[in-house]
């Protein structure tokens, strides 16, 4: 078995943006996998049977969002300035999911994964007009709290009371721009598509649904935190440590 | 009608939340040349969806050597998915090529991959959705130059009224040759004839409306080609065989797809060209001579390769990687570059030997997944017939060092409908999986916890242009189950596990293979009839195929099962990748008789014809004589 003790956590904050919002969370996963290895950043290999990278990530991001801030934490063998890791990370990483902040983090924290579990999403919603109807949709599925959706074949299930932190609709040029907070947790993670599809087949919505047709979102996470026990709001990367 | 270059990303973009898979279309993979400039104006068309077609390595090494050329700029085209597609053409919008999001339609040669028969349809799809005449002969004065080049160039006539010129052979020069002449037949403002007459002339280039179909006593039904009276086209065009192998960009594989891929590695192709003579094997026959590439600049290339694109796998890829003279030197060196970095090395077969199994340990270091072998035939009579040489020793050997070095799993090809096969035969194919399962168990133990086991999978024999086995007809389909249904009926051990292929879709690949030009009317009826994607089992129907075939007046089964006699004249003779027709008629025969023929990289030349026909030699970096 190797030894780990000389290996530090580094935390990096990437992009998703353009045409690579369109990658799954698996191709992200292996396009940044891939990115690391060409960067030269020493990189440590875990013990298991296949040898791989020692990394992890935030949670997934839809097919088709974008996203502003996105972080995986790497495990490296060397403490290289974080400014010169992020550089040869950014040299070597597709434009559309460029890091643009790395700082080195605590190894005892939790996994990236469960740790970061508050996010605010900006979604555009084309083909409807009525910031209140859509407003009040969102409302009346938050009172109901149970929200039962379709994952390809499987059904799934969601406490909105829990899920749903915050809502704020408003009219823009392309139609309404909804500003979401949500919070994950070991019962999953809502997505900004299945909450909006939820209002869109309320009856609130249901005549202008069916006069415009089903509606098109883009969506982008523009932020992530971690939400401590207080209900206070962590940034993922460090403000005032080894950063860059 | 040439259509204007123009970015057609923005109509292309609101499609992708609808269909799988988006990043299929995206573009921007790291390693992409993304500078376009031109201005002359080159797209790669790989006729299957872009997770086959990216690892391509033909199209990999065209992409990288046109796009060194001043002046011209080269991208790639995949065909889309059968929902992209069919969106696509219910929003008119056109097919692109990735780079630029330019039409197809807008450029100056559109080059298509010839992988396989079963990819014929999605050529006509693929042209269909571009908006090029899908006829050669239709198309204008401004259309693209289409041409097409490949592994399966050998019968192109089925699909030759399609295109413009066919490249036969090593495309590395050959291709940047083609694009060099339609550039400056261009330039002088040449008539779309004047631009084929010229393309005629580059050495390896078959322009197929320069060539008359006749039919006479001398041929079988599909007839023969002559050249056009006056066109000074001749009478055999002869592939193009590069001699310098070892000298042509040996990484030329740099784009890193986002999406998983058929062959998700870095690929370096360690040589070219296999000698060992297989009698049913297409590509043994077609890219001879053997090159090599020496072991520093494989293990220099790999270093390279993984340092550009970050893959952490490298496969070692040629038609016979263990039989490469410095193999073992490559190995030791390569896995000593990557340990401790989580890079596995790969080799895409073993040979059915001790050594094959000796370097398929070195590759799997510790791992022990399945180790697949091709004994090609069940018993020995069979795999003389077809050359093989590999002995039932050969086999017990091999399997032996497999168990005893910790694999359990052993999976073994073989195929159905062999000339001569009889029901022994097929039984033996059994016995061999048995005998293979015992030595398992003798080595491991019996236990149900041994995890011994033995796959085989059997696939229908498909007779091949420029093959000794092309004068033979496919087995029927009502033989080719019965013998199945025996297969499976002889099965002597539930730890073996059989699979074999679907009979229909080698019963069309038969008829693809063996056709001459008239051929393509069945094909363009069958796309008309829906048949895309014919390789991919969910989206193939025989029944269209049958249907297409009813429409046309053919009969598939007669087609495939027909022999042809050793004199007749066939339909790709004037298509020759130089091994002479006298050479495989010889091996017809030797191979009636039960007499292998050794390779010529290890014993003395076969008189296959290609070097002195083409002035090339076989390139080995060290010496083979010593391995058998």
């Amino acid at each position: 078995m190797a030894d780990t003790s000389n290996q530090s956590r580094l935390r990096v904050r990437y992009r998703k943006d353009g045409r690579l919002a369109y990658l799954g969370h698996l191709e992200v996963l292996g396009t940044i996998n891939r990115s690391i290895r060409r960067s030269g950043v020493p990189f440590a290999v875990g013990n298991g049977f296949a040898r791989r990278i020692r990394l992890q990530f935030s949670q997934a991001l839809p097919v088709g969002a974008s996203s502003l801030g996105e972080y995986y934490d790497l495990m490296v063998t060397e403490r290289l300035e974080p400014a010169r890791a992020l550089r040869m990370l950014r040299d070597a990483t597709p434009r559309g999911l460029a890091p643009d902040a790395a700082a080195y983090v605590s190894r005892r924290l939790p996994a990236l994964e469960a740790w970061v579990n508050r996010a605010d999403w900006d979604v555009t919603v084309r083909g409807l007009r009525s910031a209140d109807a859509l407003a009040a949709a969102l409302a009346d599925l938050r009172e109901i709290g149970e929200l039962h959706y379709m994952r390809g074949e499987k059904p799934k299930s969601i406490d909105l009371g829990r899920a749903l932190v915050s809502w704020d609709v408003a009219p823009c040029e392309e139609g309404l721009r909804v500003l979401l907070a949500t919070r994950s947790s070991n019962d999953g993670a809502l997505r900004p598509q299945v909450l909006l599809d939820a209002a869109f087949a309320t009856e609130r919505l249901a005549a202008d649904v069916a006069e415009a047709g089903r509606p098109t979102l883009s969506v982008c996470r523009v932020g992530q935190w971690h939400e401590g026990e207080d209900g206070n709001l962590v940034e993922p990367l460090p403000t005032d440590g080894e950063g860059a | 009608m040439r259509l204007r270059r123009e970015d057609l990303y923005p109509r292309l973009e609101p499609l992708l939340g609808q269909v799988a898979k988006p990043s299929r279309y995206l573009d921007h993979e790291w390693g992409a040349i993304e500078e376009q400039d031109g201005p002359f104006h080159v797209v790669l068309m790989y006729p299957d969806v872009y997770e086959v077609g990216l690892p391509n390595m033909g199209l990999s090494i065209l992409y990288t050597a046109i796009n060194r050329v001043e002046g011209m700029s080269c991208e790639r085209g995949y065909l889309p998915w059968v929902d992209m597609a069919d969106l696509m053409r219910a929003k008119e919008v056109p097919l692109l090529a990735l780079e630029s999001s330019s039409p197809i339609a807008s450029f100056d040669v559109v080059g298509f991959t010839l992988a396989h028969e079963m990819a014929c349809t999605n050529i006509v799809e693929a042209l269909d959705l571009s908006r090029i005449p899908i006829r050669a002969e239709e198309r204008a004065q401004d259309d693209p130059i289409v041409v097409a080049g490949g592994p399966s160039v050998w019968n192109c006539e089925p699909v030759s009224p399609m295109f413009d010129a066919v490249l036969l052979g090593d495309g590395e020069e050959a291709m940047v040759e083609i694009c060099s002449c339609v550039r400056d037949a261009r330039a002088r403002d040449l008539s779309r004839r004047d631009i084929l007459l010229a393309l005629s002339r580059v050495q390896g280039v078959y322009v197929p409306s320069l060539y008359d179909v006749v039919v006479d006593e001398t041929s079988t039904q599909w007839g023969y080609a002559v050249p056009k009276p006056k066109t000074g086209a001749p009478a055999v065009v002869y592939k193009r065989s590069l001699q310098g192998f070892s000298s042509t960009e040996p990484v030329p594989q740099r784009i890193v797809p986002y999406m998983d891929v058929v062959q998700d590695r870095l690929a370096v192709e360690v040589l070219r060209g296999c000698a060992r003579g297989c009698r049913f094997c297409q590509a043994g026959m077609t890219y001879r001579p053997v090159r090599e590439r020496p072991a520093e600049q494989v293990v220099a290339a790999a270093r390279e390769g993984l340092a550009l694109t970050g893959h952490d796998e490298v496969s070692l890829t040629s038609l016979s990687t263990t039989d490469h003279s410095q193999c073992a030197q490559i190995l030791h060196a390569l896995n000593e570059d990557v340990r401790g970095t989580g890079v596995r090395v790969s080799i895409p077969s073993q040979r059915l030997d001790s050594f094959g199994v000796e370097m398929a340990a070195e590759v799997g270091g510790s791992k022990r997944g399945g180790l697949t072998f091709a004994p090609e035939a069940g018993s020995q009579r069979l795999r003389d017939v077809i050359n093989k040489n590999v002995t039932e020793k050969d086999i017990d050997t091999a399997a032996e060092n497999a168990f005893r070095n910790g694999w359990r799993r052993m999976k073994l090809y073989f195929m159905m409908g062999l000339p001569t096969e009889t029901d022994d035969d097929i039984v033996a194919i059994n016995q061999t999986a048995d005998r293979v399962l015992e030595i398992g168990r003798s080595v491991v133990g019996r236990g149900p916890k041994s995890g011994v086991s033995v796959s085989i999978s059997v696939a229908v024999f498909v007779p091949k242009a420029y093959t000794p086995f092309q004068w033979c007809g496919q087995l029927d389909l009502e033989e080719v189950r019965r013998r199945q249904q025996l297969l499976l009926g002889t099965c002597p051990d539930h730890a073996i596990k059989i699979s074999y292929h679907d009979a229909e879709v080698s019963l069309i690949e038969a008829v693809l293979s063996k056709v001459g030009r008239r051929g393509f009317d069945l094909i363009l009826a069958a796309w008309r009839h829906g048949c895309r994607f014919d390789a991919w089992t969910d989206q193939f129907s025989f029944e269209r195929w049958t249907d297409a075939a009813a429409e046309v007046g053919m009969d598939l089964e007669a087609i495939a099962a027909a022999d042809t006699p050793l004199d007749a004249r066939l339909p790709w003779e004037h298509t020759s990748p130089a091994v002479s027709q006298g050479f495989l008629r010889r091996e017809y025969r030797r191979a009636a008789q039960g007499v292998t023929t050794p390779g010529c990289t290890r014993e003395s030349c076969v008189g296959c014809g290609v070097c002195p026909k083409l002035g090339v030699e076989n390139a080995i970096v060290g010496d083979r004589h010593g391995r058998h």
